[in-house]
């Protein structure tokens, strides 16, 4: 039998710790009672992180736990201290967040196939040669230090690793301002964690931008709820439907103005190989919707960021042949050099346009 | 599986009621902890549990093999069993986090383009810190400090879930005796350890977030962008930041370990209040620099011989010590940069400076020091020191409550220790139940006094 020792008589007990303990059931007891003030408490934000899940048996769980619990700490009046906080902090409260994006548009699409793995894309698209070579003929988009050009840039956190570079890039002619918006773990599957069109209307009507750049697509690989509150499921026909009308949506209010430009950046090759090939069907649907639009241009990043043998590669080699990190090492996000790739190639995208060239000529 | 979760909350909950009922029956309660351990860590990635093993395995069996020559004085088996001990967990450590590094280098060298196969392998979560573990046995075992464990002793000690991803370094001279005998259950420090763990996730999820997701992120991610005000605070930001994750780890760590009768050494003593850089590397990650000193220092010769001596073994600590962090130049200037500054102050008569004197320039130096650790590149790093020595433009980040904030963490590091124990010592006064709802009320403040998603601790990717 092993000897009973007090915690403070073992190796490198600091002799100003307290030296009361209590018996582990009682400390076992406590914590528990601790646990289940703390879930009482924060119930309505664990209901609110609970209905942020991807559907499926995680979420579904989550929320039959948490929201009798809820239901429970409302009736006895206890989430009003969390709330009373969240006041405080000038915050909106949790469920307030919580607003489904259901609104039913009908949007004239580029493809009204059946088959939205359209044959002939790909062709289509490169035989635009680029959505916004003719773009800014007109005299208002004439621009100068006084009458910016002004360019957003929104979308997952891919955009945190390329959208200030390509800030500063952008920036280097004084007659254009840029912005970079990413928002953590958003897209267009879960307009209830964020709402995405939404806010690109805003900034539509705040800003009115000369071009925008989106980048989705990373969180998207989930199931969507349809407007009837209904889940459809990961990549079967209904839910190719919805994602591509969700597209096409983000595609006509940042086209809405004729004066216009979008560039829709496609995912970049992953490492996980199930990774991949879930993101090559959305850069499928990116490009069909794309390639149907006058001033959408797709950009495709898959040449970009793989080797000689058409793979994903953390490391590549830049102009004059040195190898460098392009990747982070999650096999999913940009590193500072693949930031800088992908920030030239958009770039090097307007500049397609002899108008918008003249920006960084001058 | 991190910390400050609700997964990690089931869990423990499952594995301090097996702790305590299994701990009268030796076997099943190693057993119980090592399994525990491994689920753990098999949450990240299974495969990484085959290498967890491995490391197990292989320097248990070199960790006998030395002490089966020790006893039949074969000096020679000791020598060759440690060597290859140490080759296979360096080995390890070589495939998985440096091979990459070098082979990049030298085909940039040589420019060969992508002659070299790269192996682009997912860095496992924590190997930097058990192999450490894993050296420092068979090390103490050749030096006839430790005796031999027992395999399920030893699967214990270098699994223990609460150190296993990020420390601290734990010794097996530390671990072996509270593994091998049985804490007291009616005295378990329950507010200790609510103290603990709560100030962990203070630093964690509010002060560490905080300045995370509104200054440090932004300004690193473009320093050319903000103004000089803007990134140097973003510098000393990033200072509490990286202090507040990883302590805060740490904190958590020693608070879980306490729930469980484990008591693991102090990692860090308000570092920021040191007036020197030998003072900063007493109180800064203690368990890792006291490793390097033990295990690297020291037989590099130390402080003996000539001082152009002792200061080669300085840099050179410093710089494997840089190396150890990650494979990129910006850890291994960081690692430069404490050398020669260590260099620096061996060779200064820095005593007759001003207190306040050497405060200002022990702090500004690991500040500095920091920039290079942060940076994705040494452009980036170079950027930021730029933007802070050419002064321009509004600021876009600072805001009163985020200078406060770091004035704040910066002055609580003159705090006294024994403040803080007498608040642990207040609440252990208090009866256990009501310990447990201050727990309780304390989880729901952090929570909501933290910003929205909590990025994995820094130090994971060591």
């Amino acid at each position: 039998m092993e000897k009973i020792i007090h915690p403070e008589s073992a190796p490198q007990a600091d002799p100003k710790s307290n030296n009361q303990g209590a018996p582990a059931g009682r400390v076992l007891i406590a914590g528990l009672v601790g646990l289940l003030v703390a879930v009482f408490l924060n119930s309505a934000a664990l209901v609110t992180d609970a209905k942020r899940l991807p559907d499926g048996a995680s979420r579904s769980l989550a929320l039959a736990i948490w929201t009798p619990i809820e239901s429970g700490a409302s009736f006895l009046g206890l989430t009003w201290p969390r709330a009373a906080g969240e006041r405080l902090l000038g915050r909106s409260e949790p469920e307030q967040s919580i607003t489904l994006f259901l609104e039913p548009t009908e949007i004239e699409t580029a493809s009204k196939e059946e088959e939205w793995l359209v044959e002939g894309v790909e062709e289509e698209q490169e035989s635009k040669n680029s959505a916004i070579v003719g773009l800014a003929e007109t005299p208002e988009s004439v621009w100068s230090s006084d009458s910016r050009f002004e360019l957003w840039v929104v979308g997952d956190s891919m955009v945190q690793f390329f959208g200030d570079t390509f800030v500063s890039l952008a920036e280097t002619s004084a007659s254009v301002q840029a912005t970079s918006e990413p928002v953590l773990a958003s897209g267009l599957s879960r307009p209830d964690y964020f709402d995405w069109p939404t806010r690109i209307a805003e900034i539509m009507t705040n800003h009115d931008p000369d071009a925008v750049i989106v980048m989705f697509g990373g969180n998207d690989a989930q199931n969507i709820r349809a407007a009837d509150g209904n889940w459809l499921e990961r990549f079967e026909d209904s839910w190719l439907q919805e994602y591509q009308r969700r597209i096409a949506r983000i595609m006509d209010l940042v086209t809405s103005d004729k004066e216009r430009i979008l560039l829709w950046v496609g995912q970049p090759p992953m490492r996980l190989q199930g990774f991949d090939q879930r993101m090559q069907l959305v850069n499928k649907l990116y490009r069909t919707e794309a390639a149907g639009r006058e001033r959408v241009q797709y950009v495709d990043l898959r040449e970009l960021f793989t080797d000689s043998s058409g793979k994903y590669a953390k490391y590549l080699p830049d102009e004059s042949g040195k190898l460098v990190d392009v990747r982070l090492s999650d096999g999913v996000h940009l590193s500072h050099w693949g930031g800088e790739w992908l920030s030239a190639l958009l770039l090097q995208e307007l500049r397609t346009s002899p108008k918008i060239n003249e920006l960084w000529d001058r | 599986m991190l910390f400050p979760t609700f997964a990690f909350g089931l869990f423990f909950v499952v594995v301090f009621v097996l702790n305590w009922l299994t701990r009268p029956h030796p076997i099943v309660w190693r057993v119980v902890i090592f399994g525990s351990s491994l689920f753990f860590y098999g949450w990240w990635n299974w495969r990484f549990v085959i290498l967890l093993l491995w490391a197990i395995g292989s320097n248990w069996f070199a960790g006998n093999k030395i002490d089966r020559c020790r006893q039949l004085g074969l000096q020679d088996g000791i020598r060759a069993w440690t060597t290859v001990a140490i080759a296979s967990d360096l080995a390890l450590l070589g495939v998985f986090k440096y091979y990459d590094f070098f082979a990049v280098e030298l085909s940039n060298l040589l420019g060969i383009g992508t002659a070299l196969p790269l192996l682009e392998l997912t860095l496992p979560v924590g190997i930097s810190f058990f192999t450490f573990q894993a050296m420092s046995y068979v090390i103490d075992l050749r030096r006839g400090v430790i005796q031999p464990m027992k395999p399920l002793d030893f699967a214990v000690y270098l699994s223990f879930f609460p150190q296993l991803v990020a420390g601290p370094i734990v010794r097996a001279s530390e671990m072996a005796p509270q593994i091998a005998n049985r804490p007291d259950p009616r005295q378990v420090p329950s507010a200790e350890a609510f103290h603990l763990i709560l100030r962990g996730l203070f630093k964690k999820v509010v002060v560490s977030s905080w300045l995370a997701s509104n200054l440090v992120e932004d300004v690193f991610a473009d320093p050319e962008a903000h103004s000089g005000l803007d990134a140097l605070f973003a510098v000393y930001g990033y200072a509490i930041q990286i202090y507040a994750d990883f302590s805060g780890y740490t904190d958590i760590a020693i608070g879980v370990a306490l729930l469980l009768g484990f008591r693991f050494p102090l990692n860090f003593d308000r570092p920021y209040r040191a007036l020197s850089l030998r003072d900063f590397w007493r109180r800064w990650h203690i368990t890792l620099s006291s490793w390097l000193r033990d295990y690297l220092y020291i037989p590099l010769g130390g402080n003996r011989g000539q001082t152009a001596d002792l200061y080669r073994n300085l840099l050179i600590t410093m710089l494997l010590g840089g190396l150890w962090h990650g494979s990129t130049w910006n850890f291994v200037i960081w690692g430069a940069i404490h050398g020669v500054a260590l260099v620096i102050e061996r060779s200064l008569p820095i005593h007759r400076i001003h207190p306040l004197g050497r405060w200002v320039i022990t702090f500004h130096v690991v500040c500095f020091a920091w920039v290079f650790f942060r940076a994705d590149s040494f452009s980036g790093a170079w950027e930021v020191l730029s933007a802070i020595a050419t002064p321009s433009g509004d600021t876009k980040q600072l805001n009163v409550g985020l200078i406060l904030l770091i004035f704040s963490a910066i002055g609580a590091q003159f705090i006294t220790k024994s403040a803080s124990a007498r608040l642990a010592s207040w609440m252990s006064s208090r009866p256990t139940l009501l310990q447990g709802i201050a727990f309780g009320i304390g989880l729901v403040a952090i929570d909501l006094l933290g910003p929205d998603g909590i990025a994995p601790f820094i130090y994971f990717q060591f």
